[in-house]
C-alpha cells in the first residue's frame, strides 16, 4: 500500500528551526505505527516548497519514511487551499497513492481546508478529525483503511474504502518524535511544477483574507478575581 | 403540520446530482446575501452554538440584507418545536434536508452531495458552521466545491466597505487568527466575489433575536450510491462537551488531582472543566468564546480574535505563550492558587453578571475527563449507520 503524508513547512520556532508541523507529526505517526506493525506500507513524504523548504521532509526520513519528494514551488507558503490543493494532487497523481494522510491544520494559517481541496482534485473520498488508524479487514472486500473519529456527539469507527484522504487530528497515539538528527538533504527528491499538467495552477491568495495588526496584547494580573474580571470583561 | 404550529411548510423539491466538473461555478450566482446555518442536532434538538451562530447571523443579517437559513439534514420530518425554536434563534427559514442515513453524524462522503443541493438551492453570502458541529468535516469540502473561501473558527464583523454598497450590503466581514496567532484575517465576502465557509465559535447563549414564525422548505436527497464509508460501531462522545464549550477551564495534571477536582466542583453550568491529556480531540474541535488554562501545559485551542484565553502560570512554570490576552502568574507564595480561581468560576457562568458572588468550592474528586455542562452535551446514543 503506497501512502503519501503530505507535509508543510511551518514557521521557524524560537531558535530559527523549521521542525515538522504540530498535526504533520500526529499523522506521520500513525503511518509509522502502520509500517512498525509489519503492514505492507510503503510511506513517501510530500511536501511543496521551495528548496529552502526541506526540513520536515529530513526529519520524516529520519523518523522512517521511505521516501522523501519535495513539489518544487517558491512562494507556496502564500497561496490559498485551492491552489495548494491542486498543486499536492498534481504530484500524488504523478507519484500514486493508495492512502494520503496529513495533519489537521498546518501550523501557519490553521484553515485546515488543503486536505479537502486535495481530495477534490483528486476525486478521493476525504475524512477529517482522525483519532486512530489501522489498515482494514481484506475479507471485507477490496483495500480499506479503518479510522476513529468523532462527530454529532458520537465516537466511530468506520471502514473507509481506497483511495482516500485523511486528515489526521490529536489522539490516543503521541506525535512522531524525530531523533534530532535528520535525514540528508540530497535524499529528497525533487518534482518540478514546471510542467503542462500544472499550468493550470493559479494563485489567489486573496482567499485568505487581508492581514492585520492584533489590537491588543496581554494584560498581566494579580489575582484570581483580576482575572475573572479582565475576562468577562466587554 | 397542525393549526397550532408556526412553522410553516412552503415547498418540496428533490435535489440535483452534484455537478462532476470540478471547474469553480459562476461567481455571479455566488453572490446573494442568504446566510446559511448548518444545525448540529443532539438528541434531535439544536446545540448551543448552533443557535449561537443562527443569532450571530441574524445580528448581522439586516446590515447585509440577508436572509437565514437554518439547514438541517434528517431521516424524517422536524418536530414543529425545533423548528420555532431555530426562527427565535434567528432563522427566516428551514431547509430541511431529508434523505436515508442524513441523521447519522455528518461526513463529507455521506452528507456532502445533501449540504451541496442547499447551497444549490439557496446560494449563499456565507454559509456559517456552529462551533463543535460539523464546519471542520463538511466546510472545507463545500468550501472546495464553490471556490470560495474557508475561515475556520471566526468572528462576524460589521463595518464600512471599501466600496459603497448599494443598502449597505457587503458591510459584513469574517475575522479569525492565523492559526499561528501572530495576526488576523480579514475577509469581505463581497469583494471576493466568492461564497466564505466559516465556523463561529461557541458563544453564549442565543440572544433570540428572531420569531417562532418559521418557513420551512424540503429538499429530498439521495444517499451517493458509492460513500465509500461504512460504520462499523459507535459509541457516545465522551468528548463531546469539550467540543461544545462556550467557557473551558483546561487544568494540567501537573499540578495534582486536587486542583482538577476542585475547579471542576466549583464549575456552574455552562463551564467545562478539563485535563487537556484526556479530551485531545474534544480540545482540537473546540471554539470557546473564553478559556482559562491553568498551569505550565501549553494550550493549543482555536478561538477568535472576539474571543479571550487567560493563563495561570504556576510558580516556576515556563513563560505563557505570548498570545494570551490575561496572565496571572502566581508568586511563589501561591500555595493551592487554584481555590482562589475556582471561587471566581461563577462570574464566568453563560448570563452570569460579572460580579457574581464567589463562592467556597467543596472539592471531591472529577468524574471522568470533563466536568460541567452543555445543552449540547448528549445523553444517550443516536441512532443511524454512517451510510
Amino acid at each position: 500500500m503506497n501512502v503519501i503524508v503530505c507535509l508543510h513547512a511551518p514557521p521557524p520556532d524560537a531558535g530559527g528551526r523549521v521542525e515538522l508541523g504540530r498535526d504533520d507529526a500526529l499523522a506521520l505517526a500513525q503511518v509509522l505505527s502502520l509500517a512498525a506493525t509489519g503492514a505492507p506500507v510503503r510511506v513517501t513524504a510530500l511536501l511543496a516548497g521551495g528548496a529552502t523548504d526541506t526540513a520536515p521532509l529530513q526529519r520524516a526520513l529520519a523518523a522512517g519514511a521511505d521516501r522523501a519528494v519535495r513539489l518544487a514551488g517558491e512562494d507556496l507558503g502564500s497561496a490559498d487551499f485551492h491552489t495548494l490543493g491542486q498543486v499536492l494532487a498534481g504530484g500524488i497523481k504523478r507519484l500514486g497513492a493508495d492512502l494520503v494522510l496529513t495533519g489537521m491544520r498546518s501550523d501557519d494559517e490553521g484553515l485546515g481546508a488543503v486536505p479537502a481541496s486535495t481530495a477534490r482534485q483528486l476525486g478521493f473520498v476525504h475524512v477529517s478529525a482522525v483519532e486512530e488508524l489501522r489498515i482494514g479487514d481484506a475479507a471485507a472486500g477490496g483495500a480499506s483503511v479503518e479510522v476513529v473519529v468523532r462527530g454529532g456527539g458520537r465516537k466511530r469507527r468506520l471502514r473507509i474504502s481506497l483511495p482516500a484522504v485523511l486528515s489526521v487530528t490529536a489522539g490516543p497515539r503521541p506525535p512522531a518524535a524525530p531523533p534530532e538528527r535528520t535525514g540528508n538533504p540530497s535524499d529528497v527528491e525533487v518534482l518540478s511544477l514546471a510542467d503542462p499538467e500544472r499550468t493550470v495552477v493559479r494563485r489567489r491568495t486573496e482567499f485568505l483574507g487581508q492581514p492585520e495588526t492584533p489590537s491588543r496584547g496581554t494584560e498581566t494580573v494579580t489575582s484570581a478575581a483580576a482575572l475573572i474580571a479582565a475576562l468577562t470583561r466587554a | 403540520m397542525t393549526a397550532k404550529s408556526r412553522a410553516k411548510l412552503i415547498q418540496r423539491s428533490r435535489a440535483k446530482p452534484l455537478p462532476r466538473s470540478r471547474g469553480n461555478p459562476d461567481p455571479a450566482r455566488r453572490s446573494l446575501p442568504n446566510l446559511l446555518v448548518p444545525i448540529d442536532l443532539r438528541d434531535g434538538e439544536p446545540t448551543l452554538p448552533s443557535l449561537f451562530a443562527l443569532s450571530e447571523g441574524r445580528r448581522v443579517a439586516h446590515v447585509a440584507g440577508a436572509t437565514v437559513f437554518a439547514i438541517v439534514f434528517t431521516e424524517s420530518r422536524l418536530p414543529e418545536a425545533v423548528a420555532a425554536q431555530l426562527g427565535r434563534a434567528g432563522a427566516d427559514k428551514v431547509l430541511l434536508c431529508e434523505g436515508a442515513g442524513l441523521g447519522a453524524p455528518p461526513l463529507d462522503a455521506t452528507h456532502g452531495a445533501a449540504l451541496y443541493a442547499a447551497v444549490e438551492r439557496v446560494p449563499p453570502l456565507l454559509v456559517l458552521f456552529p462551533a463543535g458541529g460539523a464546519g471542520d468535516e463538511l466546510g472545507p469540502g463545500l468550501a472546495a466545491r464553490l471556490g470560495g473561501a474557508f475561515a475556520a473558527v471566526a468572528d462576524l464583523e460589521v463595518g464600512e466597505a471599501a466600496v459603497s454598497l448599494a443598502d449597505g450590503v457587503g458591510r459584513v466581514f469574517i475575522r479569525r487568527w492565523r492559526g499561528d496567532h501572530t495576526g488576523y484575517r480579514r475577509i469581505d465576502p463581497v469583494e471576493l466575489e466568492r461564497p466564505v465557509v466559516a465556523v463561529m465559535p461557541a458563544g453564549g447563549p442565543p440572544a433570540d433575536l428572531g420569531t417562532g414564525d418559521v418557513e420551512i422548505e424540503v429538499i429530498e436527497c439521495l444517499t451517493p450510491p458509492k460513500a465509500g464509508v461504512v460504520e462499523l460501531d459507535s459509541e457516545a462522545d465522551d468528548q463531546a462537551a469539550v467540543a461544545l464549550a462556550s467557557v473551558l477551564v483546561t487544568v494540567d495534571p501537573a499540578l495534582g488531582p486536587d486542583a482538577l477536582a476542585a475547579l471542576a466542583a466549583a464549575a456552574p453550568a455552562g463551564v467545562t472543566v478539563v485535563d487537556p491529556t484526556a479530551a485531545p480531540a474534544g480540545l482540537a474541535a473546540a471554539a470557546p468564546r473564553l478559556a482559562i488554562a491553568v498551569g505550565a501545559r501549553e494550550l493549543r485551542l482555536t478561538n477568535t480574535p472576539r474571543g479571550r484565553v487567560a493563563v495561570v502560570a504556576p510558580p516556576g512554570g515556563a513563560p505563557p505563550r505570548p498570545s494570551a490576552d490575561v496572565l496571572w502568574p502566581v508568586p511563589p507564595s501561591g500555595g493551592a492558587f487554584w481555590t482562589e480561581l475556582a471561587a471566581g468560576l461563577g462570574a464566568l457562568a453563560p448570563g452570569a453578571a460579572s460580579a457574581a458572588p464567589p463562592k467556597v468550592p467543596s472539592g471531591g474528586p472529577a468524574k471522568g475527563p470533563t466536568k460541567g455542562s452543555s445543552k449540547g452535551q448528549p445523553k444517550k446514543p443516536a441512532k443511524g449507520p454512517a451510510s
